[in-house]
């Protein structure tokens, strides 16, 4: 019998219906995969099982007693457990603080913190799910985004109104290195074998059938498909959350680089970065990997301007490094970043205002800025990217996930860069939206656009790139041709199992 | 919920309006009336629409009143040693711009909080014009008659005359307007003060704009100060010193009337206005002017809270 089982759920906004007729059967000790389309209703199922939305209409019956779905205490009373892509911690306090945040603290004398049973306990909590190597007296601040995820869920086993039955993971990898994933897939498996159900929602299907026993797929507020992972494929998981097929993969090449360098590094250092050595050619993709922070965002954001060389020789489009973003930009060096919410967006302002940015100079007469001009830009570079939106004053923050990215993107590329560096260019985007950028970075290489492209998703890096430039601890590990490689040799290059060979 | 959350400070604007106009019928809705508000308000106004500068970039200068008072005494101090008119203000708008940008410096430079560096910055003013001046008022002979009658002048258009400082005020209202509706340093502005990481990764020159942007609302402050000595014909080291919580009074009340709370000039405008017209009538009205200030902080805080509910998420 299912732990929480979910039948006729609809929900609409303003006549619009988000979901309609939804049925779901999540069971205790199973990992249940949702998938779908941004848009297509996963986060409205979620804010009604937390509580934060109300449906419509919904029969919900947990261990087959009714169930009222309708407040936050509610859902904390039943059990429920949500672990959100952005992660609520307080960084100047303890791992074991920020466990017991919210929660009652151990007390010694009815008034004084027992530090010592704090620390044990959050130690305890931890453990539950196999996690030791997090102190409980260090600073929060100190741990990646995968060791904070780790404690968000070590919080969710010590506090609440009852203990936790369903954990639901609202694209709990999409921030993470693959080292992070791992671990984290361990502990889900942890939990899962302690009796909860876990309720884990993706856009990569590789997680979700590696660790999902079930799947559901929304579609346009519907279940359009719902069945045991081993009964089902990736081509029909894609077909059911797209609706269409789409060639899963990525778009052949439209020409080959060209012979001239855009950006040639002589054994570079700065930083932690060291023995960076490599010439990029016009029209070329450089991959870059490595295990997490290995130096990846450092030497995208060296070549952005930031942080001066220490020693070796640059030359960034016939000249030395830039010294700030403001000149990178300025010479035609694009950049988008990593975090789209903390360093992409400006999400209250419009999508024009977002993307034109870095091209006002080109695009103002003497300093007066032409607002006719600016839209009629943003609105190209939004019609290449098949941007989904409304209207173009329309902030950007209204936007799902994978427009969101695409608006980072065209702001990059509204003028075809001479280098173009991405880091995560895809994350949290779904397949259609994925499948939109990679034709537009082939079509930019096309042009002779430059490209580094960071990101731990490595078969878009094998997919896209020409060479894979690895990265241990900010040293350059290895150069090698992407051609040939599949993600588990490519796997053991990053964790130096074998040694390459390398490329010409 | 949205047009509530949208409209409520114009609303309440009209609300306040209809108020005084039924309650002081012969005297609140009349020409002469309301072209003195103009007059009491230009001042304000000038600080307010400068203070936007700022805050639209997301950071604020509580360094304007002190500054507005220096600028006043080194007029005044430049005229008693017999600088000529033009000279003396030139001199008190140039500490207006230095001072900005010292301001602009610490905060940019030094990345200093806004509010930690203009404190200092304000009780450093304030010193300063208490040394130059030597704490006392310098008025009559010293100052030459052109400063003083400058506050007296008047456009005259048919019957209606309009005061000098109102045009002044004006003049600056549509410049302020112009920088930042209208030419991409006032976007780059505004982009910064909506994520001022992005911005600078998007080749925004923070550290550059947030300056200059000081430099500006320094350099309005000082012009601010010099209006109030015209207008009063004299200048001394505390008269500019209410200036600055009304300014960004008038900044919050104009910022709850944008959906993404955005400081916009013309919508500083009403928010200076809505702070003169209650001025103006509970004056008339004879309400005592510790419950104008009870009456006029709780207008604040109500239209800052209407615009907050229904935001839900906050």
């Amino acid at each position: 019998m299912a732990l929480l089982s979910i039948r006729e759920l609809h929900k609409s906004y303003g006549g619009a219906p988000v979901l309609s007729g939804v049925s779901l059967d999540l069971r205790a000790g199973e990992v249940h995969a949702l998938m779908g389309e941004n848009g297509a209703g996963k986060s409205t199922l979620i804010r009604i099982l937390a509580g934060v939305t109300v449906a419509d209409r919904v029969e919900a019956r947990l261990d087959g007693a009714s169930l009222g779905l309708g407040t936050p205490a509610e859902a904390d009373r039943a059990g429920f457990r949500f672990v959100h892509q952005e992660l609520n911690i307080v960084p100047a306090l303890s791992v074991a603080e920020n466990i017991f945040l919210g929660h009652p603290m151990p007390r010694r004398f009815g008034a004084a913190v027992d530090w010592k049973r704090l620390n044990a306990r959050a130690a305890e909590a931890l453990a539950r799910f196999g996690v030791r190597h997090i102190d409980p007296r260090a600073k929060a601040g100190r741990l990646g985004v995968g060791d904070r995820m780790l404690i968000r869920l070590a919080s969710m086993l010590v506090g609440g109104a009852s203990p936790a039955r369903l954990f639901v993971l609202d694209e709990p990898t999409a921030a993470l290195t693959h080292a992070e994933s791992d671990r984290l897939f361990r502990v889900i498996d942890e939990l899962a074998r302690g009796g909860a159900a876990i309720l884990y929602v993706s856009h990569r299907i590789d997680e979700v059938m590696a660790l999902a026993s079930r799947v559901t797929v929304l579609r346009d507020g519907k279940v359009a498909l719902s069945a045991p992972t081993a009964e089902t494929s990736r081509a029909a998981l894609i077909r059911a959350m797209t609706g269409r097929e789409i060639a899963e993969g990525h778009p052949p090449r439209l020409a080959t680089p060209r012979p001239s360098v855009v950006c040639r590094l002589e054994d570079l250092s700065s930083g932690r970065l060291s023995g960076l050595r490599f010439d990029l050619r016009a029209g070329e993709v450089l991959g870059v990997v490595g295990l997490d922070n290995a130096g990846q965002s450092d030497l995208l954001r060296l070549l952005l301007g930031e942080g001066a060389p220490a020693g070796g020789r640059a030359e960034v489009a016939g000249r030395s490094l830039p010294r700030s973003p403001a000149e990178a930009w300025r010479r035609g060096i694009a950049y988008v970043p990593r975090e789209r919410r903390k360093e992409g967006l400006m999400s209250g302002r419009t999508i024009t205002a977002n993307t034109v940015l870095p091209h006002l100079s080109r695009l103002s007469r003497h300093g007066l800025a032409r607002p006719r001009r600016e839209a009629a830009e943003a609105r190209r570079v939004a019609e290449r990217l098949r941007l989904r939106f409304q209207h173009l004053s329309q902030p950007v923050r209204t936007l799902s996930g994978g427009n969101q990215q695409k608006v980072v993107l065209g702001r990059a590329t509204l003028a075809t860069p001479r280098l173009l560096l991405l880091e995560e260019p895809t994350r949290g985007v779904d397949v259609g939206a994925r499948q939109d950028i990679y034709a537009a970075l082939r079509g930019l290489a096309a042009e002779g656009c430059a490209i580094v492209l960071a990101s731990t998703d490595l078969p878009e890096v094998l997919g896209l790139a020409d060479r894979i430039l690895i990265l241990r601890d900010g040293r350059q590990a290895a150069i090698v041709g992407a051609a040939g490689l599949d993600p588990s040799s490519l796997l053991a290059l990053i964790y130096g199992d074998e040694e390459p060979v390398p490329a010409s | 919920m949205t047009l509530l959350r949208r409209y409520a400070t114009l609303i309440g604007f009209a609300a306040i309006l209809l108020f005084f106009a039924i309650s002081l019928p012969d005297t609140f809705l009349t020409s002469q009336n309301l072209i003195n508000i103009s007059q009491q308000v230009s001042m304000l106004a000038v600080v307010a629409f400068a203070m936007t500068v700022v805050m639209a970039m997301g950071d604020f200068d509580l360094s304007v009143g002190s500054m507005a008072s220096l600028s006043g005494v080194v007029a005044a101090t430049l005229f008693v040693a017999g600088w000529s008119v033009p000279a003396g203000i030139a001199a008190a708008l140039a500490v207006g711009l230095l001072g900005g940008l010292f301001n602009g410096l610490l905060v940019a430079g030094l990345g200093i909080l806004p509010f930690v560096a203009t404190l200092g910055t304000l009780t450093m003013f304030s010193g300063i014009a208490f040394t130059i001046s030597d704490g006392r008022t310098i008025f009559g002979r010293d100052i030459p008659e052109g400063f003083g009658t400058f506050a007296r002048d008047a456009l005259e258009l048919g019957s209606l005359r309009i005061p000098s400082l109102t045009l002044v005020a004006l003049a600056v209202l549509a410049v302020v307007w112009f920088v930042l509706e209208h030419t991409s340093y006032g976007r780059r502005l505004y982009a910064i003060g909506g994520n001022m990481e992005a911005a600078r990764l998007a080749g925004v020159n923070v550290r550059r704009l947030r300056a200059s942007a000081f430099a500006i609302t320094g350099l309005g402050a000082a012009g601010a100060g010099l209006m109030v000595a015209s207008r009063v014909a004299s200048a001394n080291p505390t008269q500019g010193a209410g200036l600055m919580l009304d300014a960004i009074a008038a900044v919050f009340l104009g910022m709850t009337m944008s959906e993404e709370a955005e400081p916009r000039v013309l919508a500083t405008l009403v928010g200076v206005l809505i702070l003169a017209v209650l001025d103006n009538g509970l004056t008339q009205l004879a309400v005592d002017s510790y419950v104008r200030e009870i009456l006029v902080g709780g207008i604040i805080l109500a239209a800052v809270a209407s615009a907050r509910i229904g935001l839900g998420r906050g």
